[in-house]
């Protein structure tokens, strides 16, 4: 076990992360500089890659010889560098005893990197600090800065950190020998009964789901009867192994050893990340602590774009929690788009990735509807009801009370933006819980904000407002009480339910506003004229109206021209076709998320 | 109905709006006359066993051959196909080539209804649309057809026309009723691909008339020649009482029809052809007794239908029992909602068993035609 290293890498979003990777698992031989063409290796799905974060967790053993000649294995552990998948973190950063903080050297510490760090001070991991990107000519003036901010933020000395620039191939080796130096070994024993962490699963369509785990004590073999301690599950453990970069089967796995099995295990869902795994004849008493259920927070309708296609858009849903194990989908109906499904996320990032999925690889044409959170709704009979449909909340006369699900939200920017930064959480509801000062021009800030107010481009917005320079992250808090109402939208006087939406009392007049001067857009001309309203109860709020179109015909269909005017009116048919229609007003797709995109 | 098209490619000066096929050279008539007569023999066989409603000289300007040239034609014609009585023979006539001898000559070959290209009476809006004629020949025209004996006469009006006003719309149509003709095609502008004048819209030398002016345009066009007597049929198309057009009638009721010349289109069974668009390949394929098709294409039934609704609706009205009868469908369940939509807002009326666009429903009727297709599709 001493000659274990296990360690995962914390950075923001292109401060180097990946690349990183790729130039570590170069230098100790695991893969070939062929191979490193392809670039940056962990992240192995398009939509990860496209979008430059790792979604899905990773881990590659390596083999080092240090300069003493000693023989280490290095399991470098990936995390996702989302806010939405932080209890996944949480939980890699649990099978480590180490962490490379890589902070690029020209832009300085990021808000997810603090909250993760922090998370990996907590579980007492070994930090050890890289400023990366050295050699961008940039650096010259902001290195001293960063180091300081570093320096600042985890009370190490000037020494501990190590310059780099991993695509030019600087600090490689030093990082190499201070992970085998300054990592701990792991701890454990391999006698005692077996605990092992889930820190991750995929889903294979041959092997069922392969798991990923970090041994704390124990050893896991081959035809072991396997407990999960959360599910209460047993099963029978076909192959156990470690990752290069493939699976390597060794048939066992021991403590301080990171690697994965199989076990027939049939949905994505059945293993649970942060559970524990241990022996069904031998359990442990004690379970790793940690573990907790991961709930959806961000809702959404998805419907087919053609009604006739909800058979397949379930089946796509099915096949596609085979390798999500977050996302949640059950069938509702709608006015307005048919038959559908509500489906529930982690957070934003989790639905547009699943959204993309849905179209890329399984060939769904979706529509899809604002999200929004889950409200806890208190009866005048004093029930609890959770609605996380807006056309589904009670009649107001029936309601005591609404509860929605806040956050709390660390901003980390330029000085120069507090002002701007606290205009834009105070116009979303949001409370200043506190402010510090990383370095004499970095403040580092945290606001608590309902939920639904984050839901709502906040995120474009804080990024728009600060020239790109804010970063943000946030956790989960609770539920409170707010002074909530639904806003309807009627088009010719016809509600359509997919476009209601719950909103702050205050703020429901601007907001019907903006959504009918947003529709009057989206909406095509039609036929007649088409009065747009926003509504609360039976109070109108807001209207809007869209005047008829005045002409559309060709002047000319003779015999040469019939053949192109068909082909014409077929392809016209498929607009009209995507359109959804409640009562005369043909509705495009795009408007059921019209919200997203108001300025 | 069964109606028989002949191209006839070839004018003195090619319009900027135009896009049927033509040459601006008359150098090549004599030769194309003979090969549109081996054309005709080659398609005799298609012909056969069907009585001819309607044959329509179009182009181009047919008035550009000669009377004997298009006799030659006609007699050709008679000895291959068999015609019904009240068989409709239509020419289109430059009203700048027309002389009284010519109209006389080509009376005597069969021909018993014009149909003249007038579009304005302004010198502007005609110098706009590259006519080689005048107001004062369109008016002379119309006497002389008179004088030869026509007593069926179409004239096209064209309007949106950039530079166009409402006013000298109401000119142009004042003044074309003034002439009484028996039919009148009036048409809108059109920007066709290809076209010098799409060219020149692309190029932003030229702006079209907005939408709205083109709607009141429309709609002025509309009631005035209602007002004056003519019935509407068709989008673009005006007739006294029993003075339709048979031949594009045919085309608008999706009957069949031969096709000759190049670039022209026939349709027949469930069948449509094309010929070769230029004059040298079709030219080519015709001398070596080989059909000048271009390409074909089957119709499936889908298609047929979707041509069958949208035709109709163009026209004077999609008869559900025809529907029904042909396609086995109930239309009007299909239509559903929005039918009834159509004829609440004033889009649509259903009198005797026919659906039918009124004036409004003309002025949408693309919006309509694409909905309907939508709704038989899904």
């Amino acid at each position: 076990m001493q000659n274990y290293r296990n360690f995962c890498i914390i950075a923001h979003i292109d401060h180097g992360k990946s690349t990183l990777a790729d130039r570590l698992l170069e230098r100790t031989g695991r893969v070939s500089a062929r191979e490193m063409t392809m670039n940056q290796i962990l992240d192995d799905n398009p939509l990860e890659q496209e979008r430059g974060i790792t979604i899905k967790l990773h881990a590659i053993q390596m083999d080092y010889v240090d300069k003493a000649g000693k023989n280490y294995k290095l399991n470098l552990i990936d995390t996702p560098g989302h806010v939405d998948f932080s209890y996944e973190v949480s939980r890699s950063l649990s099978a480590c005893e180490g962490a490379l903080l890589v902070v690029d050297a020209t832009q300085g510490v990021e808000a997810q990197t603090i909250s993760n760090l922090f998370m990996a001070i907590e579980q007492g991991l070994e930090i050890i600090p890289v400023i990366n990107k050295i050699d961008l000519p940039s650096a010259v003036t902001t290195i001293e800065s960063v180091k300081q901010q570093v320096m600042d933020l985890i009370g190490c000395k000037e020494d501990d950190m190590i310059l780099a620039s991993a695509k030019a191939g600087i600090g490689i080796d030093e990082i190499l020998e201070a992970v085998v130096e300054r990592v701990p070994p792991p701890k454990g024993d391999p006698k005692a009964p077996l605990r092992a962490l889930i820190y991750d699963s995929v889903f294979d369509a041959y092997r069922g789901v392969i798991v990923y785990v970090r041994v704390i004590d124990g050893t896991m073999r081959e035809k072991d009867k396997i407990l999960f301690m959360a599910t209460g599950q047993t099963y029978e453990l076909d192959e156990v192994g470690v990752l290069f970069m493939q699976r390597q089967r060794t048939g066992e796995l021991s403590a301080g050893n990171v690697g994965y099995f199989t076990a027939a295990i049939r949905k994505l869902q059945d293993s649970k990340v942060g559970d524990t795994v241990t022996l069904a004849g031998n359990p442990t008493t004690q379970p790793i602590e940690g573990f907790r259920e991961v709930k959806p927070m961000v809702f959404s309708g998805i419907y087919p774009a053609d009604s006739d296609d909800f058979e397949d858009l379930r089946e796509a849903l099915g096949k596609l929690s085979l390798n999500d194990s977050a996302i949640t989908f059950e069938p509702e109906s709608s006015s307005a788009l048919g038959f559908g499904f509500r489906c529930g996320f982690l957070g934003l990032l989790h639905m547009e990735i699943v959204q993309e999925r849905l179209e890329r690889e399984f060939n769904q044409t979706i529509v899809t509807t604002v999200p929004n959170v889950r409200y806890q709704v208190v009866t005048t009979r004093d029930e609890i009801l959770w609605v996380d449909n807006p056309a589904q909340l009670p009649n107001p006369t029936l309601i005591s009370e609404i509860l929605e699900p806040y956050i709390r939200a660390q901003i980390i920017a330029p000085s120069e933006y507090v002002g701007t930064i606290m205009k834009l959480c105070m116009d979303r509801r949001g409370t200043m819980m506190g402010q510090s000062y990383l370095s004499a021009d970095r403040v580092d800030m945290t606001f608590e904000l309902p939920l639904a107010e984050v839901v709502f481009d906040f995120y474009d917005k804080l990024k728009s407002n600060t020239r790109g320079y804010a970063s943000l992250d946030y956790e989960y808090a609770d539920y409170k009480p707010g002074q909530l109402v639904r806003m309807d939208i009627l088009l010719n006087g016809e509600q359509v339910d997919a476009l209601s939406s719950i909103v702050h009392r205050q703020k429901a007049h601007e907001w019907g506003k903006r959504l009918c001067s947003k529709l009057r857009e989206l909406i095509p001309r039609q036929m007649f004229e088409v009065a747009i309203q926003a509504a609360i109860g039976s109070k109108i709020i807001a209207r809007e109206s869209i005047s008829a179109m005045r002409k559309n015909v060709l002047a000319k269909c003779y015999g040469g021209d019939i053949s192109r005017k068909r082909k014409l009116i077929e392809k016209q048919k498929e607009g009209k076709k995507r359109m959804k229609q409640v009562g005369k007003v043909e509705i495009p797709q795009e408007a059921f998320h019209a919200v997203l995109s108001l300025d | 109905m069964f109606g028989l098209y002949l191209h006839v490619p070839f004018c003195q000066k090619k319009c900027s709006y135009c896009d049927f096929y033509s040459i601006e050279s008359t150098e090549h008539i004599a030769r194309f006359v003979d090969t549109l007569r081996r054309e005709i023999d080659l398609r005799a066989a298609a012909g056969t066993g069907h009585v001819f409603t309607s044959v329509f000289f179009g182009g181009g300007t047919p008035s550009l051959l000669h009377p004997d040239e298009i006799g030659s034609i006609t007699a050709l014609l008679r000895g291959h196909f068999t015609f019904a009585d009240d068989c409709e023979w239509t020419m289109e006539c430059n009203p700048g080539t027309v002389t009284l001898e010519r109209l006389q000559g080509y009376r005597r070959c069969g021909i018993n209804r014009l149909s003249f290209g007038v579009q304005s009476f302004q010198t502007s809006e005609l110098e706009f649309l590259d006519r080689i004629h005048d107001a004062d020949q369109a008016v002379e025209a119309m006497k002389l057809a008179r004088e030869a004996g026509f007593e069926n006469v179409n004239m096209d009006l064209m309007f949106a026309v950039p530079g166009q006003t409402i006013d000298t719309l109401r000119d142009n149509l004042r003044r074309m009723i003034e002439l009484n003709p028996d039919h009148i095609s009036a048409y809108s502008l059109i920007y066709e691909n290809g076209t010098p004048l799409y060219a020149d819209l692309l190029k932003g030398r030229v702006k079209p008339l907005p939408e709205e002016v083109d709607a009141e345009m429309y709609h002025t066009v509309i009631t005035t020649l209602r007002g004056a007597g003519y019935e509407q049929y068709e989008v673009s198309n005006f007739a006294r009482p029993g003075r339709r057009c048979r031949h594009n009638l045919t085309y608008w009721h999706a009957e069949p029809y031969l096709a000759v010349g190049p670039s022209a289109h026939g349709f027949v069974g469930t069948t449509r052809y094309w010929n070769f668009r230029s004059l040298s390949a079709w030219t080519e394929h015709v001398m070596k007794g080989a059909l000048p098709e271009a390409n074909h294409e089957h119709l499936s039934e889908s298609d047929l239908l979707t041509e069958h609704v949208f035709l109709h609706l163009r026209a004077d009205g999609l008869r559900a029992a025809e529907v029904s009868a042909r396609f086995g469908i109930d239309i009007r369940s299909k239509l559903q909602p929005d039918l009834t939509y159509w004829i609440e807002e004033g889009f649509v009326t259903d009198r005797d068993d026919t659906l039918s666009l009124t004036a409004e429903g003309y002025r949408v009727c693309d919006e309509i035609s694409s909905k309907a297709a939508a709704r038989l599709a899904g």
